[in-house]
């Protein structure tokens, strides 16, 4: 198989649990993205960003993996949003129902705006 | 005008053919959001031939053929099929698979039904599947369903 290509880091901004993501979001991002997920849960994070490079490639595998975070989001009431992702993927991720678990922004500070109605 | 590419069937290689079909795509003068729709649903094409056609055999090759009218570019991805790929009926929604009803897998070919113009498998005499895909020269056609 060709190498793979994804470099999964976390930050907090504001309260915010950000996981950038660089890279492929293929079959092989499970582990990455999962342990990043676990990661930031553990640490009791209540808002979680997934932040996108705008040049990613993202398949069916990935999004699979991605629909496993909603699960867990869900389960821990936390609140998910997305972005950096290009108009293609955001295209995608409406297509195939993301974008009615997580919101969508073009950048990672409008993401961190929109948490803000959420908090107490 | 066609052309013709052959992969290993090794999952990454898939990002190879994209690349080359779309600057393929992009040298016929597609618009640039219907060659970003082609890219992804040439991956999904070539991630099921190599998992459920080729059954992730690294022997077994991937074969892509496109053919290109004034009116329609079409790509057709073969198997060297150890079985027939039979897809679900209806593909589960979100919804069911946030709910534990089945995979979270299985998105591929709703992907491409979606981003194509045309799609679906193609009867064949001899082994292996054949799945073909078309999106119309006109980006106009396209309605994002």
């Amino acid at each position: 198989m060709l190498e793979d290509d994804l470099t999964v880091t976390t930050r907090d901004q504001d309260g915010v649990a950000i996981i950038d993501l660089v890279g492929d979001v293929t079959t092989f991002a499970e582990d990455k993205i999962n342990n990043a997920y676990r990661e930031v849960t553990n640490t009791g994070a209540r808002f979680v960003l997934l932040n996108f490079r705008q040049n990613d490639y993202i398949n069916s595998a990935g999004i699979a993996i991605l629909i496993g975070i909603v699960t867990e989001v869900n389960r821990n009431n936390q609140k998910l949003a997305v972005s950096g992702l290009s108009q293609h993927f955001q295209k995608i991720f409406r297509m195939v129902g993301l974008a009615q678990y997580a919101d969508i922004y073009q950048t990672e500070e409008e993401a961190l705006s929109g948490f803000d109605r959420f908090r107490g | 005008m066609s052309m013709e590419l052959t992969l290993p069937n090794q999952l990454g290689y898939e990002l190879i053919a994209r690349d080359t079909i779309a600057a393929f795509a992009r040298r016929l003068g597609m618009p640039m959001d219907r060659i970003d729709d082609m890219k992804t649903a040439l991956c999904e094409a070539c991630i099921n031939a190599m998992e459920h056609g080729n059954l992730l055999n690294p022997n077994l090759r991937v074969q892509i053929l496109c053919h290109v009218d004034d009116d329609r570019f079409v790509i057709e991805v073969y198997d060297q099929g150890l079985r027939p790929f039979v897809p679900p009926p209806t593909p589960l929604s979100i919804v069911d698979k946030l709910t534990g009803m089945g995979s979270l897998r299985g998105m591929g070919l709703l992907l491409i039904s979606q981003l194509s113009d045309e799609s679906g498998f193609v009867p064949r005499d001899e082994a292996g599947n054949c799945f073909r895909f078309t999106f119309q020269r006109s980006g106009a056609a396209h309605v994002c369903r």
